[in-house]
């Protein structure tokens, strides 16, 4: 544990071991004493305080340092911050290099005032504030420089540019620049910020579960910026000009090593994506005959249309890759063949394809109309047959269940029930969805669990339930919900469709399987690096983390793509420095009691058009309309530019 | 909804803001970068009000009201910060008043004579010179002046929003921030088409006319509203003229282009003084012109299309509207020469 000598942070001041800020909020931060192996940090400096670690860094050197990089990355619009901060590097300049006036510190002070007040942004609210509390802490050492003209020597520092939303996201695509391209019409320039990092922008902008703006600071003022409808706006109308674009850039050399990708699901097709960019020789093999995983043959059109995708998939195609169909590990091909075939890297994501059972008397019959609830939306996607029920139960309360009640619904069923064993307000499914699945006259059936499969003649007839209670608590603070003895129902059914999580099919990894895996049966990896318990194979996405969502599997494979770089180049893996920076970043975020105290620009939340509940629950066509560049922008100038730089000294 | 401004009680609008209703009100707050044809850019920061219940000012024309807000818009405080942040302004624009062709009609040297800015106010910030790198501006029609350009961002709107092509942005970034061309991204490379829309918008003389002559003071310059003469579009615009030079034109708000143009109705106006322009009719005698008067031309040419289609039939007759008349003016020509002189043989030039 690093011994804070001095800090301070939103005001709170932490002091040889005292400490005003609440102490469990402090250990993340005193448990990082390292930046990197053998690399004590010697002090950190953020947008709202600083924190001292080693009493011997030059506090001079590093208030210049931090202040060169706030102008460096002061975007030039508003004047305040465009040439605020640029007189206060002169001044700090002037100061660390001995030839400061007892003026300059006064008029660092007012500068500061002006640049915090007046800015457009926050970058420009927060960039002086550092400087500001070790000017109000350590006048003394630079009161010090000024009469002695002490020289303090430059050095270099870590410093990252980022903000909660950025942080928020798996992939930290840097949202408040593409959205600020957005609202000066720039919508190339925006879709190229989202494509530096995430290759299906229209796919995102349409069903990502949107973790950034669960973390928005507009959420303080009224709601949280729309960022996902944004970035389906601009990939919309940017989106034919944008995958040509990508393809014209990479050059990939004959010669240069080659890897494989088993899996062309989110996860894939991102590692793809990037290692093309990176100049390697990419092959996908894939099991269907389709690219996008369950993002293609899961997700029903009506939320996303194949067409999107495809086109997005496309990409990989375009940059030079190749995608081989039909072909499914352990049955066509192994690793070690791959392996064989020259591959110098493997990356495994083949996401989770099996249905969970309900485990209830019933199910291993097997009976007509039956359906695990993935199997049953691959089905309707891909146009298989289905012995389509009229009367349905849906089991589950996250977004699969309810896309398979949604799509039942459309398939012509004429009631759909969807049974959970908690509360509403515990369902994991997005609120939109949940909304416009009671819109479209889905039945809930909250605290309710179902007992037993009833089958006559081999087909399903109803389901027993029983009523449930909240109980203890349990380990994740939840309220575990128990039966009600006695409370059994049956609901009468031809259908049912078990919606309540998938696994791995770890078949296809031999028997005994070839890879070390986990405790939930999947496949086992370094968390920082992503790679196996083979060198040489790599893996991501859900096949490692369970079923989760599009952008986390996105973000492995964009992660994967570093390491499989650094693993054919260099023989080792490491951290990279923006993650380094991240470690540092969620200690410092920790302690930080963020608040916004100014009006935002524009006006409240612009909502997206969807079709009457008439016009959509008949067909598959998308249910959201797209916005207008109108209604883009307005959207767009709320986004308050929550942009904050964090400064880390090292001992090397 | 009803909202309080320097103890006022104000009428305002749903989506309005704060500088919407200040200025509905006759109510003064100093603006630069703000522009009635522009969305709202919020770059000056001169606009900046107090609103209750904001830790820091607010910019009243990108901030929306609600009902209740109570907003002061000139207290010390921020006339201090809005006195602060002109002087940032002018560490690098150049105060040459003097010498500038916009003396006297700029909203800058306005502000600057209203918050007492002076040479001597500058030294206290004492900063090494800001040359942002020069580089070229999008178009040869058009020069752009880093040093004097304070970086508003209505140019950049301008281009964005009036002519639909975007083809200059900011670039570099903090005190090095200047206005360039953009980029080319992949296979796409917004063209600037020389419209001039950004020049037009421009608060300082930040851009200006790289062919054109020195322009007169705004006190000497007779302005006269006309009908610009290249196409039938008929976009309305103002010629500047000291004496009986045309010096520059100038946009008027209203008529069909809404106060927009293009590069021909802005930048060519030379051929007004030239020389060679023709001032009177002509005809042909003997091979060579003669000057004539209009009752002459016109005289001469109704007798010789009555005389050709009375000896060799209307047909031996065609025509050619020129593209530089209105539609209706096309329109009747047509008529004319259809329901007149009787022939179909009838033609406009937009069609070669
Ligand atoms: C119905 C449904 C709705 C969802 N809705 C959302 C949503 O709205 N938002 C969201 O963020 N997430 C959603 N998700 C989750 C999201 O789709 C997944 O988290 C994501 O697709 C995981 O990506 P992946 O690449 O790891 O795996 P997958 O998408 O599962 O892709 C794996 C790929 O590997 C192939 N494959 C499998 N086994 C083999 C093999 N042996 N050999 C060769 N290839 C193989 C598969 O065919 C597939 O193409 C949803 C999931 C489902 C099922
Ligand atoms: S980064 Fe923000 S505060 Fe700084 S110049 Fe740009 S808009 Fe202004
Ligand atoms: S307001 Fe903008 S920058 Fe701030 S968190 Fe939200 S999206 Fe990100
Ligand atoms: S642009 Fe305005 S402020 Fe600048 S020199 Fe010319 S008249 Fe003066
Ligand atoms: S002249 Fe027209 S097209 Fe060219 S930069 Fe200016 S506004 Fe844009
Ligand atoms: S060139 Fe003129 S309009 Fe454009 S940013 Fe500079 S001052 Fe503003
Ligand atoms: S006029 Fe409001 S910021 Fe410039």
């Amino acid at each position: 544990m690093a011994d804070i000598v001095f800090g301070i942070w939103d005001g709170q001041i932490v002091h040889n071991g005292k400490s005003e800020l609440w102490a469990p909020k402090l250990a993340p931060l005193q448990d990082i004493a390292e930046y990197e192996p053998g690399n004590p940090i010697q002090a950190i400096m953020g947008w709202d305080g600083f924190f001292v670690f080693d009493p011997s860094v030059d506090l001079v050197d590093m208030a210049r340092a931090y202040m060169e990089v706030v102008q460096r990355e002061s975007c030039g619009k508003c004047v305040p911050c465009r040439m605020g901060t640029r007189v206060a590097v002169d001044l700090l300049t002037r100061i660390a290099d001995g030839k400061g006036s007892e003026e300059d510190i006064h008029t660092l002070r007012k500068v500061a005032r002006l640049v915090r007040e007046g800015s457009m942004c926050e970058l420009g609210h927060t960039g002086m504030n550092g400087v500001l509390y070790l000017l109000d802490h350590y006048e003394g050492v630079f009161r010090e420089s000024i009469t002695k003209g002490v020289r303090h020597p430059r050095r270099s520092y870590h410093t990252k540019v980022t903000a909660p939303c950025i942080e928020a996201c798996p992939e930290r695509l840097d949202i408040p620049a593409y959205i600020d391209y957005i609202r000066s019409g720039r919508y190339t320039d925006s879709l190229s910020i989202i494509q530096e990092k995430n290759p299906l922008a229209s796919v995102c902008g349409r069903v990502c579960v949107r973790f950034c703006e669960f973390a928005c600071r507009r959420g303080m003022l009224d709601d949280p910026v729309d960022i996902k409808h944004l970035k389906r706006f601009v990939s919309d109308v940017e989106l034919e000009a944008a995958v040509k674009k990508q393809a014209k850039e990479v050059r990939i050399a004959p010669d240069a090593k080659r890897v494989a990708i088993v899996g062309a699901g989110p996860a894939g097709i991102t590692a793809a994506y990037h290692l093309l960019r990176k100049g390697y020789r990419v092959e996908i093999f894939e099991a269907m005959d389709e690219p996008g995983g369950w993002a293609a043959f899961g997700i029903p059109d009506y939320r996303l249309p194949r067409q999107v995708l495809r086109n997005e998939a496309e990409v990989v195609l375009e940059m030079g890759g190749q995608i081989h169909y039909n072909q499914r590990l352990g049955k066509d091909f192994t690793l070690k063949d791959l392996r064989d075939r020259g591959f110098d890297a493997i990356f495994l994501a083949i996401g989770c394809q099996l249905g969970t059972s309900l485990g209830i008397p019933g199910e291993e019959l097997q009976p007509k109309g039956y359906y695990p609830g993935v199997e049953f939306l691959k089905r309707v996607n891909r146009n298989e047959p289905i012995e389509m029920g009229s009367k349905v139960v849906v089991v589950g309360g996250g977004n699969v269940a309810m896309d398979c009640s949604r799509s039942s619904l459309r398939m012509g069923a004429k009631e759909v029930h969807l049974v959970y064993r908690r509360t509403k307000a515990e369902m994991p499914a997005d609120k939109v969805e949940i909304h416009e699945a009671e819109e479209e006259g889905v039945h809930f059936h909250f605290l309710t669990n179902p007992t037993r499969l009833l089958v006559e003649d081999g087909r399903v007839v109803g389901m027993e339930c029983i009523r449930m209670e909240l109980g203890e608590p349990d380990k994740s603070g939840r309220r575990r919900p128990v039966p009600v003895e006695g409370s059994e129902f049956v609901i009468e059914c031809d259908m049912v469709l078990p919606a309540i999580g998938q696994k791995m099919d770890v078949s296809c990894l031999g028997d005994p399987p070839v890879l070390k895996l986990s405790r939930w049966n999947t496949v086992e990896v370094n968390p920082d690096t992503l790679q196996t318990s083979l060198e040489c194979v790599f893996a991501g996405g859900d096949c490692v983390s369970g079923p989760a969502t599009l952008i986390e599997a996105m973000a492995a494979g964009f992660r994967v793509s570093h390491s499989i770089d650094q693993y054919l180049r260099f023989g080792r893996v490491e951290l990279t420095e923006e993650e380094r920076m991240s470690r540092v970043l969620r200690a410092v975020a920790a302690v930080d009691e963020d608040m916004v105290d100014r009006l935002g620009r524009g006006v409240q939340r612009i909502q997206i058009p969807t079709r009457t509940v008439e016009e959509r629950v008949d067909d598959f066509e998308e249910v959201e309309m797209g916005w207008a560049p109108e209604d883009a922008l307005l959207e767009a100038d709320r986004c308050l530019r929550c942009y904050r730089i964090l400064l880390v000294a090292t001992e090397k | 909804m009803t909202i309080l401004m320097d103890g006022m009680r104000l009428n305002a609008r749903e989506g309005q803001t704060i500088l919407d209703v200040a200025r509905e009100h006759d109510i003064r707050i100093p603006t630069l970068c703000y522009h009635e044809k522009l969305k709202p850019i919020g770059s000056c920061r001169m606009c900046i009000v107090e609103v209750e219940g904001s830790s820091t000012p607010v910019a009243a024309c990108t901030t929306a009201v609600s009902d209740g807000m109570i907003v002061r818009t000139h207290t010390p405080d921020l006339v201090e910060l809005r006195r602060e942040t002109l002087k940032l302004i002018f560490l690098k624009h150049p105060m040459n008043c003097a010498a500038c062709e916009i003396n006297g009609n700029c909203q800058l040297q306005d502000l600057a004579h209203e918050y007492d800015i002076n040479h001597t106010d500058l030294h206290t910030y004492n900063i090494r010179p800001v040359e942002p790198e020069p580089g070229p501006y999008a178009t040869p029609l058009i020069q752009y002046h880093p040093r004097r350009c304070i970086l508003c961002g209505r140019c950049v709107q301008a281009c964005v929003e009036i002519t639909e092509v975007g083809a200059i942005n900011f670039k570099g970034r903090g005190a090095l921030a200047r206005i360039a061309p953009v980029e080319r991204m992949g296979s796409i490379k917004p063209e600037c088409v020389s419209c001039g829309e950004c020049m037009a918008v421009c608060p300082v003389n930040a851009l200006t006319e790289a062919l054109g002559k020195k322009r007169g003071k705004a006190w000497e310059t007779r302005k006269v509203k006309t009908t610009c003469t290249y196409c039938g579009c008929g976009c309305q615009l103002e010629l500047n003229a000291v004496g009986e030079t045309v010096t520059a034109v100038t946009p008027v708000d209203g008529g069909v282009n809404r106060g927009a143009l293009c590069s021909k109705g802005r930048f060519g106006y030379d051929f007004i003084n030239h020389h060679e322009r023709l001032k009177t009719p002509l005809i042909r005698e003997n091979g060579t012109w003669r000057e004539a008067n209009w009752d002459e031309a016109l005289d001469f040419v109704a007798k010789r299309l009555v005389d050709i289609r009375s000896e060799s039939g209307p047909d031996a007759i065609g025509a050619l509207a020129s593209a530089r008349c209105t539609n209706e003016e096309n329109y009747l020509f047509q008529k004319f020469i259809r329901g007149v002189i009787g022939t179909n043989n009838v033609d406009h030039c937009a069609r070669l």
